[in-house]
């Protein structure tokens, strides 16, 4: 920690300013991230206790082994789920990059590498159409499932319930980080922070972005890994 | 504002801890993958519990590092920091207390539900999954999947 | 500033954003639409929860005097009853389907719009910024927002009573199969429909709120203002708001996998259904066990909700009327914080006979019952505040003593509640519904109260008739000890809540005119809330005029601001804090408020 830090170390919590040298957007939007990651923890616990109050569960390499433009009956498990891990976390960094030029009052480095962060959400979002559709045509969706369980019993419908309602929440979160980042987009475009002397808005953006991506890394994990 | 971005840098590590992150990022998610497709056709139960217990552990430290430097919490003041980590705390006994009930929901069902426990056992013969248009059908029939209809 | 200026860019945005100099905002022109409705003033906002908070207590009470009536009188017939409920009481006798729709409104009502809305929504906004020395909160427009998704969930939960199929009817918990299926009961159809809708705006107004509590609290003290100088109303508050942010998403998840259930043909809560008249349902692989456990996930920390608010102000007005510091701050916050913790890890003791595995239901036991410890610290505290003090029996007063009698009373019953094996015996009888309606309902309605008149002449610069309200407190806390008492003999000898007519139980036949003596006090008790709602909107136009600043010689920071403070709190420069906020009979001065600087031979506290 830098010496600043120390030197008021003492006072932080006496009022008067913050304690944490935050402006209260960033606190809030930690918070609200906070508070997000229960729906999504709850979301994946309900997965998972029900996962463990079930007999057997279909193997994901088994469903989710298609590739776009690849011939039907393709048996290429984890292949594009890998791909789309790769997508969100290339969009984090190029983020993170935009939140550092941001710092440091870099305008064009700022619109780059939203620019860059979008087309990343587009193309998980995409990947995620294509993705859910084929599911669909093979006969998959809430309520309905065509797979059988790793040991050839029967399975019941939970497995695509959860996959659609987590995957669908959480490509809802991608989805308002999409627009999100484009309203940013705009706003940079427009020297809305220019004029307001700080790019802390693309801070705010960046960490509600970021955390889209942390939650992935835990369903990806869940619904394709194990 | 100048002062301000000095001081940034100075915290940060700059571009190079973002190269890092990024390639650790990639790596742990290799390493991941190679694991899951060891995963397959793996028979020992006890060897594939192990491997998903490491997933596990390789997700947590992915997480790690998305939160501490991708979203920068690791070079936030501590106070900031331990308001964020301290509540996650909480997710231990969330996660430990409701697996813990859904396992002993199914050992229940295994002894009282004669039912619940025969239908994992029969095997059903892979049939060629519907088409499309099959789909939309009403509400009540839509809940069941086509194999089980078969028995 | 100058200690300011080595601290990043970040800081000092937050230092112009937190105590930038507002003072100019009272030159603005308001419109009655900006000062009234969409006000973005937290004063304005919290007495827009308080009002709207009330009118849900009046309809919520107003449901249970309704039930209590056929309770009490299951064989006689009111034809007036079937001139205002219509279809609802033919023959002038409640239906069991409107009772049960009764009951669980009254429940939800009562939890989330009263007690959750009314009590912290109400006074997390009005004294969070006016007792840590700000402006306004963090975000007064999400502040704002907060209150009007409230009363979007309030409009959706008051349609619902108007619906064809009538209002969801399957106890406030709302558990599957029965808010599952619309082909369970009348009331899952539409109605169940309309409250999921409710409560998801009433949750998300509850995170806008909590965020910005939080925020406030952190992140915008006045100079001085450490958080030990806090005084307790915004401990609690502060934590409230905590248990807010943290619980109630898991009940939205809960909600959507919920709604999912309902119309999309999935079965996460769904097994083995057999319907009547409908036949068995395909859905399978789903636990019910699983929504009890996401709904109590929050249920549990929403008790706290509902409680912790109480506590801090009670804390605040017992020690200011006995002109005594609070007995034990540090501790006090120390189980606030106990309390918190811990009200996430227990939700499972309402589960106890749900099929939960035992194993797990003990280790539940254990961790409920160490919730005794941080509450019988309270209590005690409370106890030796009070104890030899100089005690001024102000409304406010009175009713926070009624709090500490009821938490003791209702609190003891929770000790049995929580051993898995005397729930057994007791799960879903009378003795539930004393506890609960004794310690988290009426007590917290007093910690209400006693909030109410002891900061009504801050909110509208006049005082409450006493008169009025001492029969308001008499009659309301013996009315209380009378409704609940007994319910307690009645749970012990096994009889169940919810039932509909309990004069067909030979078991249950003893307790008919018991329950005609409660149906009675709950009427009269009811009926004595008048008095409170009369010298309520009697006072804010025709009250006692205040002359002085601080009425109670109180030394929070809300009595510095003037008799009618503007939007922005303080003229001028927002006050500087130098010493805690407990400073009663010290140094033979009665009080010493916070703004005073330590004196050179002060003695230390």
């Amino acid at each position: 920690m830098s010496t600043t830090t120390t030197a008021t170390t003492p006072k932080l919590w006496s009022g008067g300013k913050s304690p944490f040298n935050v402006e209260y957007g960033k606190l809030m939007m930690w918070y609200f991230l906070m508070s997000d990651a229960f729906t999504f923890g709850a979301f994946l616990i309900s997965y998972g206790t029900i996962r463990f109050s079930t007999n057997g569960w279909p193997d994901p390499n088994e469903v989710f082994k298609s590739f776009p433009f690849a011939p039907e009956g393709v048996h290429a498990p984890l292949v594009f789920v890998s791909i789309m891990t790769f997508i969100l976390i290339i969009s984090s960094v190029t983020m993170v990059l935009a939140v550092k030029a941001g710092q440091n009052m870099d305008k064009k480095g700022v619109t780059t590498n939203l620019i860059w962060t979008i087309i990343g959400g587009i193309a998980f979002l995409s990947c995620q159409a294509w993705e859910w559709n084929h599911l669909h045509h093979e006969g998959a969706w809430w309520g309905m499932n065509p797979f059988l369980n790793a040991d050839g019993s029967a399975s019941s419908t939970n497995f695509t319930n959860y996959f659609f309602t987590i995957t669908g929440f959480h490509g809802f979160h991608v989805f308002s980080g999409v627009i999100i980042n484009i309203v940013m987009l705009i706003m940079t475009l427009t020297d809305k922070f220019e004029q307001r002397g700080h790019y802390l808005m693309i801070e705010k953006a960046g960490l509600y972005w970021h955390f889209v991506d942390l939650v992935w890394v835990f369903v990806f994990t869940c619904f394709y890994l194990i | 504002m100048s002062h301000t971005a000095e001081h940034e840098v100075h915290h940060d590590g700059g571009t190079k801890e973002i190269v890092k992150v990024t390639v650790i990022l990639s790596v742990l998610t290799v390493v991941e993958l190679i694991l899951g497709f060891w995963m397959m056709g793996m028979t020992n139960e006890g060897l594939r519990l192990a491997v998903k217990g490491s997933i596990v552990i390789l997700m947590l430290a992915k997480a790690f590092y998305i939160v501490a430097y991708f979203m920068h919490l690791k070079h936030e003041l501590k106070n900031l920091i331990m308001t964020i980590v301290v509540p996650l705390a909480l997710f231990i006994w969330f996660i430990t207390a409701f697996l813990t009930d859904g396992n002993s929901f199914r050992n229940l069902r295994n002894t009282y539900d004669p039912h619940f426990k025969e239908q994992s056992t029969i095997k059903v013969e892979k049939k060629e999954a519907p088409k499309h248009e099959e789909k939309h059908e009403t509400k009540h029939e839509g809940y069941l999947d086509e194999t089980r209809t078969t028995h | 500033m100058s200690n300011e200026a080595v601290l990043h860019a970040h800081s000092d945005v937050a230092t112009h954003d937190a105590h930038g100099d507002h003072s100019h905002e009272h030159h603005h022109h308001e419109t009655f639409i900006t000062k009234y409705v969409f006000s973005q003033d937290h004063k304005m906002i919290a007495k827009q929860f308080l009002i709207t908070g009330m009118v849900w207590a009046v309809l919520g009470g107003l449901m249970s005097v309704l039930f209590r009536l056929q309770l009490g009188y299951p064989d006689a017939t009111f034809p007036w009853l079937e001139s205002i409920l219509g279809k609802w009481a033919k023959g002038g006798h409640i239906t069991p389907e409107a009772y049960y729709a009764l009951v669980t409104t009254h429940g939800t009502v009562l939890v989330f719009f009263v007690l959750t809305a009314g009590l912290s929504g109400t006074f997390a906004n009005f004294l969070i910024p006016l007792q840590i020395g700000a402006r306004d909160m963090a975000s007064p427009f999400m502040n704002m927002l907060s209150y009007w998704f409230f009363f979007g969930a309030s409009i959706v939960m008051l349609s619902s009573m108007f619906v064809e199929t009538g209002p969801f009817s399957g106890g406030w918990t709302a558990y599957p199969p029965l808010s599952a299926l619309g082909d369970a009961s009348p009331g899952s159809k539409t109605g169940m429909d309309l409250w999921i809708v409710s409560m998801a705006l009433f949750v998300v107004s509850s995170l806008l709120g909590g965020l910005n509590y939080i925020a406030t609290v952190l992140n915008m003290r006045t100079k001085g203002m450490s958080m030990t100088r806090l005084p307790l109303t915004i401990w609690a508050l502060f934590f409230t708001a905590v248990l807010g942010v943290l619980s109630f998403p898991v009940l939205l998840s809960g909600f959507i996998l919920l709604i999912f259930d309902r119309n999309f043909g999935t079965s996460f809560y769904l097994s083995d259904i057999f319907i009547n008249g409908v036949g068995a349902l395909p859905n399978e692989g789903g636990s019910a066990i699983l929504f009890q456990h996401l709904f109590w996930f929050l249920g549990h920390p929403e008790v706290y909700i509902i409680l912790l608010p109480a506590m801090g102000m009670v804390s605040e007005i017992l020690s200011v009327n006995s002109r005594k510091p609070i007995f034990g701050y540090m501790a006090m916050i120390g189980s606030l914080f106990a309390i918190a913790i811990l009200a996430f890890l227990v939700w499972a003791h309402h589960m106890f006979v749900t099929g939960l595995n035992p194993f797990l239901g003990s280790v539940f036991v254990l961790l409920t019952l160490l919730i005794a410890v941080p509450s019988a610290i309270k209590v005690f505290n409370w106890l030796t505040t009070l104890w030899r003090g100089n005690i001024r029996f102000t409304p406010g007063m009175l009713f926070a003593i009624g709090f500490v009698s009821l938490f003791i009373s209702g609190g003891l019953t929770g000790i049995w509640l929580g051993n898995s094996a005397l729930d057994i015996h007791l799960h879903d009888t009378y003795f539930v519904i004393a506890h609960f309606h004794i310690v988290m309902g009426v007590a917290s309605m007093f910690g209400m109260f006693a909030g109410i008149y002891h900061w009504f002449p801050k909110m509208y610069g006049r005082y409450m008739n006493n008169t009025l309200a001492y029969m308001h407190f008499w009659i309301t806390i013996a009315g209380a000890y009378m409704i609940f008492w007994p319910m307690h003999y009645e749970g012990l000898a096994g009889m169940p809540r919810r039932y509909y007519d309990y004069s067909i139980w030979e078991s249950f036949k003893q307790f008919q005119d018991l329950n005609r003596f409660i149906s009675l006090v709950a009427m009269i008790v009811f009926a004595a809330q008048f008095l409170f709602l009369f010298n309520f909107f009697y006072s804010i136009f025709k009250g006692r005029k205040l002359t002085t600043l601080n009425p109670w010689e109180a030394n929070t920071l809300e009595w510095t601001t003037p008799i009618h403070p503007g939007h922005g709190n303080w003229v001028g420069e927002i006050p500087e804090v130098h010493r805690w906020a407990y400073d009663y009979g010290k140094d033979g001065k009665e009080f010493i408020q916070q703004t005073t600087p330590v004196g050179p031979d002060e003695s230390h506290h």
